[in-house]
Formats: C-alpha cells, structure tokens, sequence
C-alpha cells in the first residue's frame, strides 16, 4: 500500500463552502472546549461575543459605530492587499503603509485643516496618505522587478522602520514637533478631531460614518476592477504565469509596479478614513490591520465578496472577545487572537482536502492519479 | 567628578551579551528552519509560547533545566504544527507563520491573563532557577582587564546559546546531514531523488530550529526575573531575529556576530546616556540621538543589505533557493 496526493478538479461551490464551514465550527468547538474547561459556559459567552453584547443593551448603536471603526480600516486594507497577492507580490508592508498613510494624512490635517474648508481638507487628506503609502510599497515593487529583492522580507523590514518613525513622532517633544499636544507636560499626541473629522449620517440614534460607504464603494470598483476590465485581466495572467503574460506581449515589470502602487495606495486611503474617523494619531494606529489583513484576504482566497464577509466576521470576534471580557471576566480578549489562529490553521488544513486528494494504491499497482 | 570609565564600558558589553542572546536562539531556530527551505515567520510566536510555558512549569517545577526543556518543547510543538499545515498539507507558508505569531501571542496573553484566579509565580522566589540564571565566571578569560567582565561572565544560557550556534555551524558545513539538509533547501527535488527523505528532513529540522527559538523566549522571561505582567515579553525580538538571519548570511556562526552588532545599536539605545556622561568629549553627541533611531537600525540595516545583495546578485549568498517554495513531489 502506497499513498498518494494527487491534486484534484474543482469541487462545486457548495461543497467548498460546507468544507470551510466545518473547519470554522472545528475551531469554535475546540475553543468550547477551552472554556469549558476553564469553568465558563460557551454557549453563553459565544452567544455574548458574536451578539457584541449589543443585545438588550440601551446604547447599542454605540456598539455598532465602534464597530464599524473597527471594520472600515480592516476591510479596506484586506481588500487592497489581495490585490497585490493575486500577482504573488507578498507584500507584507501593510502596516508599513498605513503608518506612513496615516502621518501623511495627520499632517494634512494639522496643516491645511485650520485654513480649508472641510471637505477639501478631507480629500487631501486622502490624496497625501494614498501618495506616501503608494510610493513606501511601490520603491519595493521596483527593487523587485529591478533587482528581484525578496518583497516579503523587505516589505517586513519597513514595517518596523515606519513604527519607529511614528514612535519618534510620539516621544520626541521639539518645536517643529506639530503632532504633539503642546499643552501636555509628558508627550502624546494632539487631537484634531475639532478641526477636521469625516461626518456621520444620522440614521435615528445611529450615525453612519461617511467611510463606510466609501468602503463598500471600494469593494465594488475593486470587484469590477478585478472582473471586468483589462488591467483586472492582467493581474490574474501575471498572477498565474508570469511566462504567459510576457509571452502574451504584457509588460509585466509594469503591471506589477502599477498593481503593487494602487494596493498601498489603497492602504493610505485606509489609514486616512481611520486617523480622520478617530481624530487622533497613535503608535498602534493600524489596529494590526496589515497583519490581520493578511489573513483575512487569505481565508477569502482573494475573493472581494468575501473579503466583505470574513472582515465583518473577524471584526465581530475582536470587538465581540472585548465586549465578552466585560461579562466573563476570567476569559481574556486575547481569546479572540487564538481563535483567529485556530480557525486560519483549520481553514489551512481544509484548503488541502479542497485541492488535492489522497489516493490509496497497492505497491506496484497500476494508477496514473486521476482514478 | 570622578567616574569609573572603565566601569561603565565593561557594563555596556556585559549588557550588549545579556539582553540580546534571545535574538542569538531566535536567528540561530530560524536559520536551521530556513535551510530546510522554509520561511517560517512565527518566530514572535513560537519564542512567547516558549517563553510563558518555561516560566510556569520551570517555575512550579523549581528547574531551570525542566523550564529550558519545557519552553524548548513548547517552541517544537509550535514548529510541529507549521510543519503539519505546511510540509504535509501544502499550506503557504507566509500565511501560516503570520498565524503562528497572532496564534502564539494570543496563548501567551490568554495564559498570562487569562488565568486570574492564579497568582502567578515570580521567578527570583525560586532559589533553583534564580541561582541556575546567575552569571558563571569562565576561569582566566574572565580576569581580562576591561572585557573579562563583560564577555566572560555569563549566566550559564548565554553560553548554551553560543555553542548551539557553533555547533549549528559545524552541523550544517562539516557533517553528511547538514549536508543534506542543505540540499533540501536547494532543490529538494534533487535531494529527493537521491534518495533523501524530503518530508522528514523538513519535519525534523522545522521542530529543531522552532525549539531553540523556544528557548530564546524563556530567556527573554528570565532576563526580567519578576512575574508575568501583562506587556509582552517578547517585544519585537523575534522580528529582529528574522532580520538578523539575512544579516548573518544564513550561517549560525555569523549570527553571534550579528548579535552582537545588533545588540549594541540596542544597548545604545538603554544606556547611551551613561556613556555620554562618561566620555563628554568623545561621545557626548550619543545623548542627542533618537532613541528610536537605534530601535529601527537593525531593519534599517538589513534592508540595505537586502536590497544590496540582490543587486550584486551573489552567487555564494547563504539563502537557499527553494526558501518559501513548497516541495510538492507529484509535481516534478
């Protein structure tokens, strides 16, 4: 006897679905189990997680604006990343990128915000965090398609330079020094939240930020962008065969610029719609969204669609696992943290099964694989 | 006022050697991995599992060999599962080390935390592994004026951690499975089809290198000696050490120096100031620069070496080939 992996034809949409499904049940069970261990009950605390505790509570719209804080940045830097890694360009460098995106569009605001009217204030704010999130990912795109720099561990390297260049922004009180709050005696940096933030539309107690809407507009272009245009067409040929696409006659050193300077392009934009939601600059500004986000486009295996869906799901399990912790004392938020690595293994592991099968074969047997 | 001058440089490199041979472990884990052809970037991860399961049981164990195995156990099992998911079953092996580090911060914040009913431990009550961590004076090294103190002086991990490294050194040039082992970085279609056995090669090495990684995050636990608090311990370690193995080119030996360059921009950075004090004329410039300059330096450092190598584009360059490339065999 003899095993075999054999990579098998595409299963039917609904099978995947069930397969992925049992892999995220896999994980909420297995962290049952935890809980059950630890003395706390999991249909309750599961219930009171994926409910965010809004349930027969009489500020729940807050709830809900909180959330959508959380979601708007995480999926906007989700669906920005996959489209870098529909041509494999690896890039890690979302945190990287939003940092920069976010200062560009703080100093934007700091500058320009007292003189302009808002709503320009706004769309600069946007341009200048697109622009130097842009270039911070494309200068690696070029040493890449110049030189073949390894992009994974560049982009990785610059995350952490741009986390030291806003932490010296943040501890470093000097004249210059315009993002630091000049009345505090210890630094920490100034609020400008009253000279420029992005409205909300009142919808009875509930107001919707401006940004959501943004968000899902994103998606959609992304979505047509990808599907139905030619450049959309080019990234996946590139993607699947870099052989093909030249051979093709595509110019791939400069689709892989263009694709990688949009994607952290779009990062900035993110970065802007969470420093001009917020109103504040902070060292963990990006919430992990380019780590997260890394993730999320992945389990959505690049889908747009379902970027929406699985950002909305891993936005539950964190601010769900925050608003548990206030109930169930004894379980900590990071549980969330854990659960989002049980369920990405899980999912890991079932993406195998999707892919490939196992086929049994007596030694010496006859099988060319196929069955 | 009289300073002792030479005192305050001995300090520095005793100092440069204690609080950075955690990122010696984590690069030294990363390039035995690595060199199976595996880029495995739950390094942040796998040193804080090792770091929180070390403390605990070494700590109700009151060993500091049972918390070295512990945490060497705990980073192999971390290791074990990357390679499950992505030797086995062909997952990407980006994605799957990103997870281990969310994964692995996660328990060591949920153990930490998460278990409030527990008072936890603080590691100097425990005269085994407190007198275990104390420094070791190497007999006649140690007596040199001016270094003897700060390089020959050690708790007994910063000494284990170097002979892993140079034993890690002469395994992967001088013996026939080191060899290999590079061979199944290389091509391991090539190793495969002469005869070598690709998955436990992979296997073995992936749970070695993560296991010495473990190591290095009990280290970073002990070098506080208190209790667990809530702010990690790891603190960013394990991506220098990810940093750290292009730096030293993939081979272990220039890893200890790595370190140690490594270390001292860190060492700057907590006591630069007592040096400026000390040398007013020579190094007083050394107060006025960012402390956050030093904290970016090593990745600074190796993006210039990054990009710089790529365009000499070296031949005899230590990354193996096949780094981040599954080997799926039935694809020959």
């Amino acid at each position: 006897m003899s095993i075999h992996v054999v990579k098998r034809d595409s299963l039917s949409f609904g099978k995947k679905v069930l397969i992925y499904l049992g892999a995220v049940a896999t994980a909420l069970i297995l962290g049952g189990l935890l809980l059950l261990a630890m003395g706390v009950d999991p249909v309750a605390y599961y219930s009171r997680m994926f409910t965010m505790g809004m349930i027969g509570n009489k500020i729940a719209y807050k709830a809900a604006e909180n959330y959508l804080k959380i979601f708007v940045p995480l999926v906007v830097t989700s669906v920005a990343l996959s489209l870098a890694f529909k041509m494999r360009f690896w890039n890690i460098g979302g945190e990287g990128q939003f940092i920069l995106g976010a200062v560009a569009a703080a100093t934007v605001a700091f500058q320009l915000g007292p003189i302009l009217p808002q709503p320009v204030t706004l769309l600069l704010m946007c341009l200048a965090g697109m622009l130097c999130a842009g270039l911070y990912g494309v200068m690696v795109a070029a040493l890449k398609v110049k030189f073949g720099t390894s992009e994974t561990l560049l982009t990785l390297m610059l995350n952490y330079v741009a986390l030291y260049f806003i932490t010296f922004l943040g501890e470093t009180q000097a004249a210059w020094n315009f993002y630091l709050d000049e009345e505090s005696v210890r630094p920490i940096f100034a609020n400008f939240s009253k000279i420029v933030s992005f409205p909300s539309i009142p919808i009875g107690k509930f107001g919707l930020n401006v940004c959501v809407i943004f968000a899902v507009l994103i998606g959609i272009l992304i979505y047509v962008y990808l599907k139905y245009t030619k450049q959309g067409y080019e990234i996946a040929v590139v993607g699947d065969s870099p052989g093909t696409a030249h051979y093709a006659g595509m110019k791939v050193n400069r689709i892989i610029l263009r694709t990688v300077f949009l994607s952290a392009c779009l990062i900035g934009l993110a970065a802007a719609f969470k420093v001009g939601t917020v109103g504040i600059l902070s060292t963990t500004v990006t919430d992990d969204v380019g780590w997260t986000g890394i993730i999320v486009a992945w389990l959505a295996q690049l889908n747009t669609i379902a970027i929406f869906v699985i950002s909305a799901l891993i936005g539950v399990l964190q601010y769900g696992s925050t608003a548990a912790a206030a109930t169930f004392a004894q379980v900590d938020s990071s549980f969330a943290d854990m659960l989002q690595g049980a369920i990405l293994f899980l999912v890991l592991a079932a993406d195998f099964f999707i892919r490939f099968r196992v086929v049994f074969a007596k030694k010496g047997g006859v099988t060319n694989g196929n069955g | 006022m009289e300073m002792d001058k030479m005192g305050v440089v001995t300090t520095f490199l005793h100092n440069i050697v204690v609080y950075n041979i955690p990122l010696l472990y984590g690069t030294t884990g990363e390039i035995i991995v690595e060199k199976s052809g595996s880029l495995n970037l739950g390094v942040e991860g796998i040193m804080a599992v090792g770091a929180i399961f070390g403390y605990i049981v070494g700590c109700y164990a009151n060993s500091l060999g049972v918390g070295i195995l512990t945490s060497f156990v705990a980073g192999a099992l971390c290791g074990l599962l990357f390679a499950m998911l992505t030797v086995s079953l062909q997952a990407n092996q980006n994605i799957t080390g990103l997870t281990l580090t969310t994964f692995g911060l996660g328990v060591y914040f949920f153990v930490g935390n998460g278990v409030k009913a527990v008072n936890w431990p603080a590691m100097a009550d425990y005269a085994n592994i407190k007198n275990g961590f104390a420094d070791i004076a190497l007999p006649g090294l140690s007596q040199i004026p001016l270094l003897g103190r700060g390089l020959f002086s050690h708790n007994i991990l910063v000494y284990l951690g170097v002979v892993i490294a140079l034993g890690m050194w002469w395994y992967l040039n001088r013996t026939q499975t080191g060899l290999r082992l590079r061979a199944v970085g290389e091509n391991p279609a090539a190793a495969d089809s002469v005869g070598i056995n690709v998955k436990r090669y992979q296997y073995l090495h992936i749970c070695l290198g993560c296991g010495i990684m473990g190591i290095g995050g009990y280290y970073m636990a002990l070098n506080m000696s208190g209790s667990f608090n809530s702010s990690c311990w790891i603190n960013g370690y394990g991506w220098i050490a990810v940093a750290l193995v292009i730096f030293a080119n993939w081979n272990p030996a220039l890893a200890i120096v790595g370190t140690f360059v490594f270390g001292f921009f860190n060492t700057l950075r907590v006591s630069g100031s007592s040096l400026a004090l000390a040398f007013p004329e020579g190094l007083g410039w050394l107060s006025s620069v960012p402390t956050q300059l030093y904290q970016a330096l090593p990745f600074l450092i190796t993006a210039v070496v990054l990009v710089i190598s790529s365009i000499r584009k070296k031949k005899d360059g230590g990354q193996p080939a096949s780094l981040g490339l599954n080997y799926f065999r039935e694809e020959r």
